[in-house]
């Protein structure tokens, strides 16, 4: 019996593995074969790209594969995921070879080692200055940039037919036109959301760091002292007259704009599709301070791999097909925001809209891409939602809480 | 000795259930059924109320055209099947055929791998049987947040020998997910078995059955009402998983439906709750069609058990 | 009766496990057969650790199953496989990685630090043009540029630095021809593109003009490298200031006068990262609320879901109730959801002004749900309940599916009320069979980060901390923070592994004492 058990697994074995090794080489040999004969196998590019893009970026693509006759597989993946996977996965030659990502990864993606220069030669004054700037760090470009981001005022101009001057004009317009809220800005309840409320902060002369000469960032906090102190007063005062709330989050502002309840709010060029149905202008963001207020500008673009075994077909895609007035204007109609192309921007410019934030973006300012920004976000918006909402009764103090926090965090 | 075998043995034989609860429930007086039944159905109304709030939120929600899924307290204010058809394009029933797949596939081996093991935890007595037990339950408890990493690599190297265990394969996934076959379900399963008599299989042993026969034929039989709640929780655990899920699965048509579902949402800026909420009310549909399907086997027990008491 | 059944089946015997051996055979040698299979592609591939692994598990299952010793592991094996390989190996490797100073900037390995430090420091020499570029190749099949410059053709290789080459053809700007080369298809390049973006070719025989490199193969620029790294000596230098660096302990080039570059790798750092976690005096005050909070929300949780489960279950578990189905059916349904999408759907039902909670049920009412200390962690408990009663309500009902009728039988003899049925059958019993689903029920709680981070974000923060934490927080949601995975600091998944392994210990022998007082129970039952 024992040894029939052997036998008869012995055998079952040897049958089934000569299936597979009769089987197995073959296969290799004629993978090998089919790559040989046809040049798409020669290469294929992986691009990371998010939803809102994947159209476009596959249009792209197939113009190039039609050309180069290389393979470009297109991965969809979240937005928010790509940066955590990207950096995970670069180090250990999996990751795509391009990747969608906004300008403010940069820093981190630098002090990682994933990311690889991309040389734009003579077609970097073809951009909007302030996109490729965006991607610049110590001299050399990172990124192909194909959009530009930023919020601005929109406006009903059924409930209010003049652009605001002021902030004080805005809420006396709002108040004029009798709707629910005199204006609308979103906050993520208690979490805050600095980035909307940053105009009004910039109007105050109380930027987050202390920029350069070049317009980059050092990490030097500047968001405290006598300026940044007026902000938080100013804050606590709008809270308490219940101009500024922070249970208004993004979905209530959207939903109440697109129903009438506000002649304003400020948002940026992805809130325009829910309002379709309104008469729209778009316009500068009234400053409360005496300064301009000052949005921030983000700049999306696509980033080479450090790893990347098909550098040279990434950077021929990138350079030589991704930057051409159609692909820029392809991006920016599957996600609405201006492209960073200066033809392809004109060109989207003809819708006013489009011109209008286009306008504000150009005097507004980038966001910061150094790796200290991560630590300034979480107690920033914090506390500009508890003196928002009253629960920091002194806001002063709360601000300068604030900054001594993020100074310890920051080391 | 006598006793539990037969009744266990009148389990097994589910003849005829049914026929003597018509009967009770014809005879009893008002008086009576509120005072055992109709209360019954004054808590059930008020859980069902309490369970099914929220989601009639979502189910406005995926009827709304244009409506955000916070942003609206006017529930039903506008109807329409935009939402559902707008599904069609996307690739939400490529998602939902994944899901079915690796949630069964992986149901199936829980129940199966998480049932051997809690019949040996339960019927042998061996060297290491306490310590095996704990350290299944304890090794479940380790912090998955992290685990990502180590998973993400381990598929890697397990992708370069083996192309279907690696990365971006339902099969991969499949297999980490059965990484967690013992554990809690053995648990689960073990207590479960422990109240089956083991006087039954010594019986069943005197008479010549083989170990391999007593559980396959008597013992699985018996404690089907417990194989249909693992396999349930199972198969729900993996449809709302998606930490792992989108780290394994990298193309989009490889997607589980918690991963499609949440790459929806996930961006603020640009969620599409409608098309989200629609999905989410679809991808329900699995979990409670299966439970309608399971609970004829969950109450078995129960009814075989009622007719005799 | 019985006897006269297991007749049967003893007669049909034989011929079960003649079949069954069979079927065993038939697996056995599948098994074998895929596990040879596997052992060859890694084998092939090289994979050491993996043929180890698998020629370790084929070997331990064909023991398993043809020795008449290791009855209990045949039952066994299959899931224990499974287990090694896709949870213990995790777990041991988060082990090994609390010992790492893996994080940002620290992010992969020296060869590859190396490899982007020399890419982000090579700079294009200032107002060179862009040369239009050919790869061409020599007769011994040597890679060379073919340039133009200023309407003239140039040629070079790595070697030989860039000479005229009078007797090119160009067109449209591009060489397309040079005597003594071959011009390479796009194919070809495409085949040798690691060769081609890496090689650079000397402007001239000074090296301080600089060498031409492409990265599209059509278009050159002259570069200049500002870092050299001296593969002997294993030392970056700073080519415009002469600064050497050596690489130190940390995993970075660390220059005479304490200077890091900013590329770093991953190296073992010992104990450092258990010291970190227990050494910032930021987190000393929040921690001592964050472990109680932890605490009580993982009790809590598990106390009032299986309360509820519980009592629901045994309210449906009257056979002559008209309408179980439904009522089952769609109390299952809050476990059908996805869970972040149930956090994120009560985080919006919850908004003190504008919540459906406030508005609709409470009239207008305005409860801070979520921004009040205690009402947020109300709030995070009544979200729990909702969340996981439906899956006691589940174990609870097959639980009283198992529960012995006769015992109630004899209950109902001796006058016991139903109070009392309860207290001293239904509930032992129930608790016997569900004890280790409830302890996992805990330590899953005790880590219960989606529902956290979805519902509240850990807010309302703490007033009086220094650090990003708040009344809701948790362990691990701290730990999150502290590590920088939130995005708040650096991510250090060195430090993270440190504390998710300090926390696997603490619910570890907590579920371990706890699981011991179960097992005394039971004996006494």
């Amino acid at each position: 019996m024992r040894r029939s058990i052997l036998l008869a697994s012995a055998l079952a074995t040897t049958l089934a593995l000569t299936a597979c090794g009769s089987g197995e080489p073959s296969g290799d040999s004629s993978a090998d074969a089919d790559a040989s004969a046809k040049p798409s196998a020669l290469g294929s590019l992986t691009v990371w790209v998010d939803e809102t893009r994947e159209a476009a970026v596959t249009t792209a693509a197939e113009a190039y594969e039609a050309e180069s006759g290389v393979d470009v597989e297109i991965v969809q993946k979240n937005f928010e995921d790509i940066r955590a996977d990207f950096l995970a996965q670069v180090p250990t030659g999996e990751g795509p070879d391009i990747t969608v990502g906004a300008h403010d990864w940069l820093g981190e993606f630098t002090a990682n080692g994933v990311v690889a220069p991309i040389e734009l030669g003579d077609k970097a004054g073809d951009f909007i200055p302030v996109s490729v700037q965006a991607f610049t760090q110590d001299g050399q470009v990172y990124g192909l940039p194909y959009a530009i981001e930023n919020i601005a005022l929109i406006r009903n101009t059924e409930l209010a037919p003049e652009a605001p001057k002021t902030y004080d004009d805005m809420v006396a317009a709002g108040k004029k036109a009798g709707t629910k809220f005199p204006f609308l800005i979103q906050s993520d309840g208690d979490k805050g959301d600095p980035y909307t409320y940053y105009p009004f902060q910039t109007s105050f002369g109380a930027p987050v760091f202390e920029q350069n000469d070049d317009g980059s960032y050092r990490p030097e906090l500047a968001l405290g002292g006598e300026n940044g102190e007026a902000f938080a007063t100013w804050l606590g005062e709008q809270g308490d007259e219940g101009n500024l709330s922070i249970d208004i989050s993004y979905d209530i502002a959207v939903e109440a704009f697109a129903k009438g309840q506000s002649p304003f709010v400020i948002g940026g060029p992805w809130m325009l599709e829910q309002f379709k149905d309104l008469d729209l202008a778009v316009d500068p963001i009234p400053a409360p301070g005496d300064q301009p207020a000052q949005p921030f500008v983000g700049v999306q673009g696509f980033y080479v791999s450090a790893q990347s075994k098909n550098a040279l077909l990434a950077n021929d895609f990138l350079v030589n097909y991704m930057s051409t007035p159609e692909a820029q204007t392809a991006l920016f109609e599957a996600g609405g925001r201006p492209p960073a192309l200066v033809e392809a921007a004109d060109a989207a410019s003809e819708d006013p809209l489009v011109a209008g934030f286009r306008e504000v973006g150009a005097s507004a300012v980038p966001m910061p891409s150094i790796p200290e920004m991560g630590s300034v976000w979480s107690f920033w918006g914090v506390t500009e939602a508890s003196i928002i909402s009253g629960k920091a009764d002194d806001p002063v103090k709360a601000w300068n809480k604030m900054v001594s926090d993020i100074e310890g965090a920051l080391g | 000795m006598t006793t539990s075998t037969d009744r266990a043995g009148s389990r097994r034989g589910t003849a005829a259930p049914g026929t003597g609860q018509q009967v009770l429930r014809h005879r009893m007086k008002p008086g009576r059924w509120a005072r055992e039944l109709g209360w019954r159905h004054v808590v059930g109304v008020l859980a069902v109320l309490y369970a099914v709030f929220p989601i009639v939120y979502v189910v406005s929600a995926s009827l709304s055209p244009t409506g955000t899924l916070t942003g609206s307290n006017e529930l039903f204010a506008q109807v329409s099947g935009v939402n559902y058809a707008e599904l069609g394009d996307t690739k939400f029933w490529t998602w939902m055929g994944n899901t079915l797949v690796i949630g069964v596939a992986t149901a199936v081996g829980t129940v199966l791998m998480g049932a051997a093991a809690a019949y040996a935890f339960s019927r042998f007595r061996f060297a290491g049987r306490r310590l095996g037990l704990t350290s299944l339950l304890i090794i479940q408890m380790f912090p998955q947040m992290l685990a990502f990493v180590a998973i993400f690599l381990l598929l890697i190297s397990l992708g370069e020998v083996v192309p279907a265990l690696g990365l971006n394969s339902k099969l991969a996934l499949i297999c980490v997910y059965l990484g967690g076959a013992l554990g809690v379900n053995t648990f689960l399963m073990y207590g479960f078995f422990n109240t089956v008599p083991r006087e039954l299989d010594e019986a069943a042993k005197i008479d010549g059955a083989s170990h391999a026969q007593v559980y396959w034929t008597i013992i699985l039989r018996l404690v089907t009402p417990i194989l249909a709640v693992v396999a349930l929780l199972s198969f729900i655990s993996t449809f709302g998983e998606f930490i792992i899920a989108r780290v394994v699965l990298q193309s989009e048509s490889n997607w589980t439906l918690a991963v499609g579902l949440y790459g929806w949402v996930s961006s603020l800026l640009e969620a599409n709750w409608g098309l989200f909420a629609a999905g989410a009310v679809l991808s329900a549909i699995p979990v409670l069609a299966l439970f309608l399907f399971l609970q004829k086997y969950i109450v078995g027990g129960l009814t075989a058990g009622s007719v005799k008491g | 009766m019985s006897r006269a059944r297991y007749k049967g089946a003893e007669a049909g015997s034989g011929t079960f496990s003649g079949a069954g051996f069979a079927v065993k055979l038939v697996l056995i040698a599948l098994v074998d057969a895929l596990g040879v299979f596997g052992v060859l592609a890694a084998w092939r591939a090289g994979s050491w650790g993996i043929l180890a692994a698998m020629v370790a598990l084929l070997v331990a299952a064909n023991w398993v199953y043809f020795t008449k010793r290791a009855l209990p592991l045949k039952y066994i094996l299959p899931g224990l496989a499974f287990l090694l390989v896709y949870q213990v190996y995790v777990v041991g490797y988060t082990g090994y990685v609390a010992f790492t100073n893996y994080g940002d900037g620290h992010n992969s390995t020296k060869e590859q630090a190396v490899d982007a430090l020399l890419v982000q420091n090579e700079r294009r020499v200032e107002g060179s043009p862009a040369l239009p570029l050919t790869v061409v190749e020599d007769g011994d099949g040597e890679l060379g540029f073919a340039v133009v410059e200023d309407g003239a053709a140039e040629v070079g290789t790595a070697e030989e630095p860039l000479v005229a080459a009078p007797d090119a053809t160009i067109d449209a700007g591009a060489v397309t021809e040079v005597p003594g080369w071959t011009v390479l298809d796009r194919a070809t390049v495409l085949q040798r593109q690691d060769e081609v973006t890496t090689l650079r070719v000397p402007v001239s025989d000074d090296a301080a003009d600089g060498s031409v490199r492409t990265q599209d193969a059509r278009t050159g620029y002259v570069f200049q490298p500002v870092l050299e790294y001296d593969e002997a000596a294993d030392t970056m230098t700073d080519t415009s200031t002469g600064v050497v660096y050596t690489p130190n302990d940390d995993g970075q080039f660390e220059s005479a006068d304490g200077e890091t570059l900013p590329v770093g790798w991953r190296v073992t750092v010992g104990f450092e990262n258990f010291a970190t976690a227990f050494g910032d005096e930021r987190y000393a005050g929040p921690f001592v609320k964050i472990l109680l909070w932890t605490f009580a929300f993982a009790v809590l949780s598990v106390v009032t879901t299986f309360a509820l489960g519980m009592f629901l279950a045994m309210v449906f578990n009257d056979p002559r109730l008209r309408g179980r189905k439904v009522y089952r059916t769609l109390m299952i349904l809050p476990y059908a959801m996805p869970g972040f999408l149930a956090a994120l759907l009560w985080s919006g039902m919850l908004n003190k002004s504008f919540g459906v909670i406030n508005q609709v049920l409470l009239g207008g009412a305005a409860i801070p749900w979520l921004t009040d200390p205690w009402l947020a962690k109300l709030s995070v408990l009544g979200v729990n309940l909702w969340l996981g009663f439906p899956y006691m309500f589940l174990i609870c009902t097959g639980a009283l599916q198992s529960l012995p009728g006769d015992v109630y039988e004899a209950a109902r003899i001796d006058g016991a009320g139903k109070w009392r049925t309860w207290r001293s059958i239904t509930m032992p019993l129930l608790l016997v069979a569900t004890a280790p689903l409830l302890i996992s029920s805990f330590a899953f709680n005790f880590n219960n980060f989606t529902l956290i981070k979805m519902l509240t974000g850990g807010g309302p923060r703490f007033d009086d901390a220094s650090v990003p934490l708040g009344h809701t927080d948790i362990l691990i949601s701290m730990v999150y923070n502290v590590s920088g995975l939130d995005g708040s600091a650096p991510r250090d998944y060195g430090l993270a592994s440190a504390l998710s392994i300090v926390i696997f210990v603490v619910v570890g022998v907590i579920s371990a004492i706890a699981f011991r007082q179960t097992r005394k129970l039971e004996e006494l039952s």
